[in-house]
Parts: structure tokens; C-alpha cells; sequence
């Protein structure tokens, strides 16, 4: 049974077809890379399975509900969402922050700090407990983004470009983290620019890596795949080259020959 | 910190005696019907009234994600002008089952004007942003309303409508007291509940959707109570500036900026602001009361500056 599907979905807003037909069928335990060129419709796919943004036409069911027909605890329950940019005017302190985002639970608020701390001290944040959001580095805002996500407790998780701005230590621990909480069991799609990253996850021949260009999936394949290279150089107008490396393989684009 | 949460507490409980007992010392039973019955009614109100205010401004800043934000900013304040400014035209002295006409004209006023707004933040699709350009559009609207009807109203309700502009606790008794404790008490215990779902805001109203806040829910409850809470304060004293954008940030600025402490603390700094506002209106010209509006807005001012410009050092 599908966890989360996308079905024949359309936004369109005014002239602009942001999404067009899209299907997609997520069963549990997948992970999904999306990618695709900017303006592809990945952030507007994630947004409609959040119900945050009302389709055109088409539906996002969760396990046979539409999202949208969802209480919002209900689908809080079951999706978590890391977005690209996080807002953090406040001056709240990280404990504080990733307590918040227990809203979905009724219980204590003695009991949100305690998971909050669990959360924080599994992204190796809690050093920084007590510190201002507003006053961290963006490396250190992303691993409370993190926090937050995990303290949600969801089974399904939506990335949009977690390892952006992030210098290659810490991309590095971003998609380490992501295979550890995909290994223990949850779904997660992913929106990705460097497929090269996904390799970090473990399992390549079990990742799902979906092109989207133009509001339309242009292919779907595995990352082990071999022609992998050459659907993502078709993705984004470039040629690919794929480049044996001691552990992976790297897919990159080839220099341009100027005319 | 909770020592700091403490220590305040005890600054606002010694304000309230304060408003109590401040003034000419009195004795007698002349002293005793003063105290008892004029002034205790009068900071009870005061309480009652800067506590709202605080508390809905505190609200609204966080619903808004703006710290700019203050009860007016729904055009409650504005409506409940042009509501006293119509009650005072035509008979500014005439009751209803026993309330003064204005008091009356202006809560209608005050709930009309957030009626509007709130009806246009039910609508699914809108951003805080957009709430607050309503807010910003009903305000200009009932100023021109206003304004008409200043325009066919004669000099006396002119000057009646500046003297309530002004904001004034009123002597209303333990009758006012009654009136004001029940829309406060459910505004306040009802704002409070959200403590939690304002708290999800402070990443942004879409995190918050995604970790379960229903955000449309949200905006309404908070609208509909602070709107109710502020219009009966501004139905019985008028427009009171300053209370509700400086006491929520004094509070951060104090205590930090966590909405279970901001939320609670607002109140009790807001009831204890605007009683010694009073007992200060009341001292400051001997024999003369002057419209606490006045100074809140004259020590609200300043205050807020100098906070800010010592948290910046």
C-alpha cells in the first residue's frame, strides 16, 4: 500500500503550470530523491503534501486520506517537514524551540523538554541548548531544524535541500543522519541537488531518484543505475560524466567546450 | 530567570498597593469610602484593563510575527471611536439598561471593525502579512467615518469626544468591575491556552502548520478573544496608547523571549504599568486628574527607546 501518492496533481497559478499531472507513489520505508532544474515543482510537491498549498486538480492522499481532508495533529503524526529556509527572528533558545515543536503531543511541558533534549543531543546540538536561535551559525540552525523534525516523531519525513549553504563536513553528517533515520524504518523524500551526496545513505540500489523538470516526473531510476548519468545530463541540458571513484561512483557535469 | 520572574512579580504586587493606598493619607470614614470605594474599584479597573491590553498586544506580535503589532492593530481602537463619537452626537448622556450610551456604542463599534478583519483572516489563503494591511485598511475606514461624523456633530460633542480620546480609567465602581471581569477573565484564560500553538510560530506560520498547528483555527481564536478583551477595555476608557506594544517587549527584554513566561508576565506588568500610570495621573497636578492616556503614552515612549538602545550595547 502506498504511504504517500501523489495523484495526478496540478497547481496552476494564474498562467503558470507549476505542477502538471504529476503521479508519484511512495510506499513505506522509501526514500525518494527528488531532482530536477530550479522551478522543476519540487518545493510546490512537498507543499501540497503538507496541505499547505491546495492543488489545482489531483489529490495527495496519506494512507488512503486526502491530506487535505486531515486534522492537522493528525498529519503532523505522520508527516514532518525540514524546510529549505528557517525563519529564526526570535530570540527563542534552541531547548525551547525544539520543545515547540512537540505541539502534536498533548503532554507536559516538562515532557516536550525532555524529548527536545533527546532530539537535540542526537544531532549533537546540545551544547548549544540554551543558546538563541537567532545567534547560531547556519550549520548549527540546521542541526536544531533537525532536532525539531526528529522530536516530531513522524513516520514519513520531507527534506527540501537539507545540506544547503552547509560547508562538505557537515553535508556529510546531514546525509549520514538521513540514513540513520531512513535504516530505522521511516519514509523520506528528499529534495537534492547533489545525487553524489545520496551515496552517503548506504543502499544505493534501494534509492529512488525522480526527475522532475517543468511540473512533469521526467524519469524515475535507481542511484546504482548505470544510465543514471545520462537521464540527469537530459534533466538539466548538461552532459554528465560518471567518474569512478575508491568507494562511488560520481556523476558531474563535463566542462563546456567553448565554440 | 525565575528568580528575575519572581522579584517582578513582587515589584507589581507592591504597584497595586501602591494605587491602593498612594495620595492623601485618609482616615475616617470619609478616608475608608474613599479607599474602599473609589479607588479599589478604580485600580481593579486599571488592573483588569492594562492586563488585556498587554496580553492581546503580546499576542498579536507573536500572531503577527511583528513587534509592531498592538490590540489597535485589528481596528478595534478605531471603531470604537467612531462607535463613542456617534453615541456622543446624539445623546452623550443618555443610558442603556443602565450603561452610559458611549460605553455601549463603542464595544459595537470595536467588534464590528474586528469582525471585518477577522472575517478576512478566516479565509484560508491569506498571510499574516495581509491581516495586518486589513487591519491597516478597516482602521483608515473608520477614520473616515469618524470624521464624518465629527464634521455634522456640534462643539460639545466635539469636546467630549477629545476628553474620551484621551483615555481615562473611569469612576464606575465595583458595577464596572463586575462588567469587565467576565470578558477579560474568558479573553485572557482563553489566549493563554494558546501559549503552545504561538510558541510553534516563533519558526514561521508554515513549520507550525507542518508540526500540527491549525493556523486558520489559530488566527481566529486569537483575533476573536483579544478583539473582545480590548473592546470592552476601549468601550470603558477609551483609547489607552502604548500599554500594549511597550509591556510585552519590556517583559522579553526582561525575562527572555518564551511565550510561557512573556504570555503570564504581560498581564501582571500591564495591570501593574497602567494602575501606577494612574496613581501618577492622579499625583502629578494636585487636585486635578489627568487622563492616564497621557502618560502612558509619555512614559511609554521614552521607556521604550531606552530599552531598546540598552539591549543593543
Amino acid at each position: 500500500m502506498a504511504k504517500l501518492e501523489f495523484l495526478a496533481l496540478s497547481v496552476k497559478v494564474r498562467d503558470r503550470t507549476l505542477l502538471d499531472r504529476v503521479n508519484l507513489s511512495v510506499a513505506s520505508g522509501d526514500f525518494v530523491a527528488l531532482v530536477g532544474p530550479n522551478g522543476a515543482g519540487k518545493t510546490t510537491l512537498l507543499k501540497c503534501a503538507l496541505a499547505l498549498r491546495r492543488p489545482t486538480a489531483g489529490t495527495v492522499s496519506l494512507q488512503n486520506t486526502a491530506v487535505s481532508e486531515l486534522d492537522a495533529r493528525a498529519r503532523a503524526a505522520e508527516l514532518a517537514w525540514l524546510p529549505q529556509h528557517i525563519r529564526a527572528d526570535e530570540p527563542l533558545s534552541a531547548l525551547e524551540t525544539v520543545a515547540a515543536a512537540r505541539f502534536r503531543f498533548r503532554e507536559s511541558h516538562a515532557q516536550s523538554r525532555l524529548a527536545a533534549k533527546r532530539a537535540l543531543s542526537r544531532v549533537g546540538a546540545l551544547e548549544y541548548e540554551s543558546r538563541a536561535v537567532s545567534e547560531l551559525s547556519g550549520g548549527e540552525r540546521q542541526r536544531v531544524a533537525f532536532a525539531c523534525l526528529i522530536a516530531q516523531e513522524a513516520s514519513t519525513l520531507l527534506f527540501d535541500e537539507p545540506a544547503n549553504h552547509l560547508d562538505p563536513a557537515q553535508q556529510l553528517e546531514v546525509y549520514g543522519l538521513l540514513g540513520e533515520l531512513w535504516r530505522e524504518g521511516r519514509t523520506i523524500v528528499c529534495i537534492n541537488h547533489d545525487v553524489n551526496l545520496l551515496n552517503h545513505l548506504g543502499e544505493p540500489e534501494r534509492v529512488r531518484v525522480v526527475g522532475l523538470r517543468a511540473g512533469r516526473v521526467a524519469f524515475e531510476a535507481r542511484l546504482s543505475e548505470s544510465d543514471l548519468p545520462a537521464r540527469l545530463g537530459a534533466l538539466f541540458g548538461v552532459e554528465m560524466d560518471s567518474v569512478r571513484g575508491t568507494e562511488q561512483r560520481y556523476i558531474l557535469p563535463r566542462v563546456r567546450r567553448r565554440s | 530567570m525565575k528568580a528575575r520572574t519572581l522579584l517582578l512579580a513582587l515589584l507589581c504586587l507592591g504597584l497595586f498597593a501602591a494605587g491602593v493606598l498612594g495620595g492623601q493619607s485618609l482616615s475616617g470614614p470619609e478616608g475608608a469610602f474613599i479607599v474602599w470605594q473609589l479607588r479599589l474599584p478604580r485600580v481593579l479597573v486599571g488592573a483588569l484593563v492594562g492586563g488585556t491590553l498587554a496580553l492581546v498586544g503580546a499576542v498579536f506580535q507573536a500572531l503577527f510575527q511583528n513587534p509592531l503589532a498592538t490590540p489597535d492593530t485589528v481596528g478595534t481602537t478605531a471603531g470604537a471611536t467612531v462607535g463613542a463619537l456617534i453615541a456622543l452626537t446624539f445623546d452623550g448622556s443618555r443610558t442603556v439598561q443602565g450603561l452610559p450610551l458611549v460605553t455601549v456604542c463603542a464595544f459595537a463599534g470595536a467588534l464590528a471593525a474586528s469582525f471585518l478583519v477577522a472575517s478576512f483572516a478566516s479565509a484560508r489563503s491569506v498571510h499574516s502579512s495581509d491581516i495586518l494591511l486589513a487591519g491597516i485598511a478597516v482602521t483608515l475606514a473608520t477614520s473616515a467615518v469618524a470624521s464624518g461624523v465629527q464634521y455634522v456633530s456640534d462643539s460639545r460633542a466635539l469636546f467630549a469626544a477629545t476628553q474620551w480620546s484621551l483615555g481615562q480609567l473611569p469612576q464606575v465602581g465595583y458595577r464596572g468591575v463586575l462588567l469587565l471581569l467576565p470578558i477579560c477573565l474568558a479573553a485572557g484564560a482563553g489566549l493563554l491556552l494558546l501559549t503552545r500553538h504561538l510558541q510553534a510560530f516563533a519558526l514561521g506560520e508554515e513549520l507550525a502548520h507542518s508540526q500540527g498547528v491549525d493556523v486558520p483555527r489559530l488566527r481566529l481564536l486569537s483575533l476573536g478573544l483579544g478583539s473582545l478583551g480590548v473592546a470592552a477595555c476601549v468601550a470603558w476608557c477609551g483609547p489607552i496608547a502604548f500599554v500594549g506594544l511597550i509591556v510585552p517587549h519590556l517583559v522579553r527584554l526582561l525575562l527572555g523571549p518564551s511565550y510561557r513566561v512573556v504570555l503570564p508576565m504581560s498581564i501582571l506588568v500591564g495591570a501593574a504599568f497602567l494602575v501606577s500610570c494612574d496613581l501618577f495621573a492622579r499625583l502629578i497636578v494636585p487636585g486635578r486628574d489627568l487622563p492616564v492616556g497621557i502618560v502612558t503614552a509619555a512614559l511609554g515612549a521614552p521607556a521604550l527607546v531606552l530599552l531598546v538602545a540598552r539591549r543593543r550595547r
